[in-house]
Parts: C-alpha cells; structure tokens; sequence
C-alpha cells in the first residue's frame, strides 16, 4: 500500500515493506498450498498452467487497475460486469459490421470510458453516492447490452486482430503468452507509476484520505472525481474487449457479478474501501490470489462449493486485516 | 504490526487447505467430464451414466478417474472455458465437455486438442470439427415428437406458445426448430408466442412464464417448454392461475422429479424424455474407446421418446423417469 501521508523514519519503511510484500506473500502461499497435493504438483507447476492462470487473470486485473483508482479516491464502482457487457457487444457489433480493428478497440474503449464519464459526473456533479449511481448504472449498462444485441449473443465472422488479443497458442508451453496478458502487465506498470508519482496520482490519494482537506488545499476534487471515473471506465472499455476476444462473441450476459470477483481483488490487494489506500500492484496481485486459487481448486477437482466457499474466506479475511491495520493505525 | 493476525489468518486458512488436499486420487486414466451446469437433475443423471461406464470398465481392469466439473458459476461461458483450460492445463487423458454455446467454446476445445487432449463434445453441439464425437439425444426429433403430442391434444387446432431456452444454447434450439417445423403439419394451430426465453435457473424461468401468462394465459390452449427448469417453472405459472390440469395443454422436455410428479397430478400432458444416463454412459465408453485407439463413431444417438399420461407406468419408461442415481453416485 502506499501512504497518503508518509510519515518519515526507518519505522515507516519497514511496514511499508511488510504491507506492500503482505499481497505477494499471501500470492506464494497459495501456489505453494497446491504443491501440497502430490497428485496435482507435476501439473500445477507447468508453464502451460501459469500461462492458464494468467489468461485467466487478465480480465479481472485489467478492471482492477481502474477499480483501484476508484477506490482509492474513496468510490466505488458496481456497474464493471454490465459495462464490459456493453462493451464486448459494442465490440461485437462493429466486428459483424466489418469495422476494421482499430476502430473497434477504440469505439469499446470510448464506450467505456463514456460511461465512466457519466457515472463520475453524475456522482461529483449532484454529490450523489457513487454506490447508488454506479448501481444505477449496472442495471442501465446491462439492459443496453442486451438492447444493442437483441437479446442474443452477437456472432461475427472471420479472425478479427481483436479475437487474438486473448488466443493462447501453442497451449503446451508458457510462451507465447497471449498479447493480452502482455498489455495487462504493461498497464500495470504504467498505472502504478502514474499513481505513485504524478500529481493527478496525489490527488487521487487525497481525495480519497480526507476529501474536505483535499478541496481546502486547492484540488479541483469534482474534476479530478469525473477523471478517475472516466480513465477508470477505459480500463473497463478494455476489459470488454478482452471478454469479447475470449469468447469470440459478444454476449450481453457475460461477467454478470464481475464487479465484485475485481472489488474483491483490489480490497486483497490491501485497498480500503474508506479511500486513501490501496495499490495498483496489490490489486493485480489479489487478482492473481483468486485465480490461482480458482484454478487450483478445480484441477483439484474440488467441488464448486469448496471454491466458492475458499474465495469468501479469503475476502473476509483480507478485509479483516484491513480492519485491524486501520484501527491500529488509529 | 500488522503481520500477527495475517499470519494467523493464512494458518487457519492452511489448516482448512491441507485437510481438503487429502481429497486427491491415485492417477489412472482421468477424464473430465464438464457438463453445462450441475444443479439440473439432468445432469445429475449424466454423472450417474458416467460413474456406470467406469464401474463397468474398471470391472474389465480399465481405471478411469472421473473429474466431474461444472462452471463455477452456472450458465457463464467464461466459468466453463476456463474449467476446459484447466483440465487442458492438468494434462487429463481425454474432456467430455457440454458446451454452453456452440460458438464461445470452439476456442478452448482447439487448445485443448492442440495440446493432445481428445475433446468429447455430448448434450449440445459445437461448431468445429476437432471434437471426436458428438453423443447426443436428437434433439429436433425432439422437438417434432412434441409437436405431434401437441398436434393430437389440441385436436388439430388451437393457439400455442413456444417458451425458448436462452439463445446459443444448440441443443434446445434444435428443439425448438424441430417443433416449429412439426407443427407444419397442423395448419389449424396458431403460434402466439415463439419469442420469449426462460433463461437459466428455475426462477427465471417461473418469472417469466407468470410474465408471459399474464398476457397469454387466456387464449393459449397449448404451451410447449425445452428443458427441465421451464417446464417447471411454466407448470407452477399454469397452476398459479388455474390453467393447469390439462386447460392448457402443457408439453414439456426432460424427466425432472417435479415435472413427473406434475404429469402424475394431470398438469402435464407430454414430456420428451432424453436419456441422460445412457449419454453420460457411452459418452465415457466412446472417449475411452478413442484413447484405447479404437474407432469411434462421429455421431451417436442416444435416444429420445414421448411420454404420456397414460404410458408413463409402463416398464421400459421406468429408469428414465426415475434413474437410479443413489447407486451410481455418493449423495
């Protein structure tokens, strides 16, 4: 996690040590939990299972880079599964229409990042929860899906660039990973360093600490509320275009409750959903974290339940740690 | 610090981990079998099909490992590919895969053949030509043997609706083509609906069967539904508001428990019964077979008959309306 308000000395670098490695280490756990089995550790180990695991991922980070900008500033965003809905369809649709692929990934990103817009205008323009609007607009992304693909999935012919975003090759072997999986560490990267270093990343963190300070000190806050929003709904924009090149289709019921697989993922990541904190790194993390634990478990050939089960436990207690961290910083 | 709870927390949770870890299998031939869902009685009734085959082939010495797997979340096209990618990814012997769309999952079933894994498509049709079978009921039989049910109940005349499934769902809109082109042959049977789907779980498809009633429920004389969720889901709709009982001519698909108890009550006319078991069987028989270097067959059907009122009682229908699922499976 990184500190809105660092406090200088040795002691403050050793817990920012300790939290920013806290994610990793619960990362290495589980993949070491796996091992436990003999059954599974000649398979889990592989190249062809991490490069699984890491297709797998990708979706979910990539909203979990916007997400974390969201969450940091103090929002919240449920609308992500409807809006990557939306966009897969809005990307579907163009690619049936023969649009050649720049301007279908733009037109999804755009799609996106329009929403995004709207849901932070919304919220900073009328001081409104982002809970409420961005729940508002989850079921108003999700009807425009299924409106703008009649209610069905939305096939289109011929191998689009946009379809190989996500296609594994070669599925023996760890490389070639797909470029999607590329983009997502790129992104990664570069939101990271935005959010650390640049000014529009500071004022994301003071927002989210105390946003009447924030406002005192001269940050234009609904400004900056509608920007994270809107940068926020490009990472969503991409997402849909991830979802639609892993299905070859667009489909106005995917990623129905996708929202709370990447809220989950931030708040592992050592996010706190009072704002303030969290890291983009944690966030791709937490998102690694479930879907190691995903992949694990079914090649376990554990029931669903226990999956289910394994994922919620493991939500509440980085939560818990949330809680506990906070009460003690207090 | 805030390491100590964290650490306590990854403890219990690792507890929890290495009593579940102790669940795994000696290795042998192991099989995924991926159905669409597993909630359905239906596919209940596959996994018991599954289970006979290896019993059955474990007796002549072949150990098979069934991995019995469904989407994590039920009817999401993105749980189940990533379920083939990690059966492709455990390096299994052979899939046996259901495919929830007939389009979304060409992707990971080439992958997975790519990586030298046979990929056994049963239930529901995909459109590629790497799966080395296709076991299946015929599913637009299916759906003309419901229209001729529907055809002699009416009388020949009447209005009827068509409650769908949920779109890029091959094998129900097989059956719901099949019906459509069998009922050509009356032309004094009017189609009132043929546009509204029941959607995945048996809530949905009682929602939207009261919404559907509500605008229909007067004039409809026959309805016929594609699965087992809507033909529940409709019968409860149709006795909600006393149609039932044979006022609107109710044929339905599958041998769910409910819909046969509906049937013996009188408020279903028809069911067109699959036979699961015998899919899930010699969907396990035909993947083996092909691993054992055998010829198999490219299609394979498994079989699809009417039942009625009135021959529901007879013997031969008797393991498929009640399958003997608690001598193959555990629960």
């Amino acid at each position: 996690m990184t500190d809105a308000n660092p406090k200088p000395g040795s002691r403050w670098s050793a817990s920012r040590l300790l939290t920013i490695a806290g994610p990793f280490l619960g990362l290495l756990f589980v993949t070491a939990l796996f091992g436990l089995s003999e059954d599974l550790r000649p398979v889990f180990y592989t190249g062809a299972s991490w490069k699984n695991i890491l297709t797998q991922t990708v979706i979910v980070a990539v909203g979990a880079l916007g997400m974390t900008l969201i969450i940091v500033s103090g929002g919240i965003d449920l609308s992500v599964g409807s809006v990557v809905a939306l966009c897969s369809v809005v990307g579907a649709r163009l690619l049936e229409h023969k649009a050649p692929a720049s301007v279908t990934i733009l037109a999804t990103l755009l799609v996106g990042g329009c929403v995004g817009l709207i849901n932070g205008a919304v919220i900073a323009g009328f001081r409104m929860l982002p809970f409420v609007v961005t729940l508002g607009m989850m079921g108003i992304a999700r009807g425009a899906a299924k409106w703008l693909a009649d209610n069905q999935t939305v096939n289109f012919e011929g191998d689009s660039i946009v379809v190989t975003l996500m296609e594994r090759v070669r599925p023996d072997s760890f490389l070639p990973l797909p470029p999607g999986v590329w983009l997502a560490v790129g992104l990664t990267f570069c939101v990271a360093v935005i959010l650390r270093s640049s000014v529009f990343g500071r004022h994301v963190f003071a927002i989210g600490s105390n946003e009447a300070t924030a406002r005192l000190c001269g940050i234009p806050v609904r400004a900056r509320k509608v920007m994270v929003y809107g940068v926020a709904g490009l990472f969503f924009g991409l997402s849909g275009l991830l979802q639609l090149s892993r299905l070859t289709q667009g489909d106005p019921s995917v990623a129905a409750g996708l929202e709370l697989d990447i809220i989950a993922a931030v708040v592992i990541g050592g996010a706190s959903l009072n704002g303030g904190t969290g890291s983009v790194m944690g966030s791709v993390i937490g998102a690694l974290i479930m879907a190691v634990l995903r992949s694990g478990s079914s090649q376990m050939n554990w029931p669903n339940y226990v999956q289910e089960i394994i994922i919620g436990i493991v939500i509440i207690l980085a939560v818990g740690l949330d809680r506990l961290r906070q009460s003690r910083a207090s | 610090m805030q390491h100590t709870p964290r650490a306590v927390a990854w403890a219990i949770l690792f507890a929890g981990f290495s009593c579940l870890s102790s669940l795994h299998a000696a290795d042998s031939y192991q099989i995924a079998v991926i159905p669409k869902g597993t909630t359905h009685e239906f596919w209940k009734s596959i996994h018991a099909g599954a289970v006979k085959a290896q019993r059955e082939l474990e007796s002549q010495g072949v150990a098979i490992k069934l991995h019995w797997k469904g989407p994590l979340r039920e009817d999401d096209r993105d749980q189940q590919i990533q379920v083939v990618e990690n059966f492709t990814a455990r390096r299994v012997q052979g899939i046996m895969l259901a495919p929830l769309d007939s389009q979304a999952l060409v992707k990971p079933v080439a992958a997975a053949v790519d990586a030298r894994i046979p990929v056994l498509v049963f239930d529901s049709g995909l459109k590629s030509d790497k799966p080395i079978s296709y076991v299946a009921t015929d599913n637009a039989k299916g759906g003309r043997l419901a229209a001729e049910q529907m055809g002699r109940l009416l009388g020949g005349k009447g209005k009827v609706i068509l409650l769908r499934y949920a779109v890029g769902s091959a094998s129900t809109e097989e059956r719901e083509s099949g019906f459509l082109a069998g009922l050509k042959a009356f032309p004094g049977i009017q189609l009132l609906s043929a546009d509204q789907y029941a959607g995945p779980t048996r809530e949905t498809a009682y929602s939207n069967s009261q919404n559907l009633l509500n605008r229909f429920g007067r004039d409809v004389d026959g309805i016929f539904t594609v699965n087992e969720n809507s033909t529940i889901g409709m019968t409860k709709a149709l006795r909600d508001i006393g149609r039932a009982g044979g006022k609107v001519k109710m044929v339905g698909f599958d041998a769910g428990s409910q819909s046969i108890k509906d049937m013996k009550a009188g408020d279903v006319q028809g069911l067109v019964v699959q036979n699961p078991v015998r899919m899930g069987y010699l969907g396990v028989k035909t993947l083996v077979a092909h691993l054992q270097g055998k010829p198999v067959e490219k299609v394979i059907d498994t079989g699809v008959q009417l039942v009625t009122p009135e021959n529901m009682s007879q013997p031969e229908f008797h393991e498929l309306l009640y399958p003997p699922l608690s001598q193959y499976l555990d629960k």
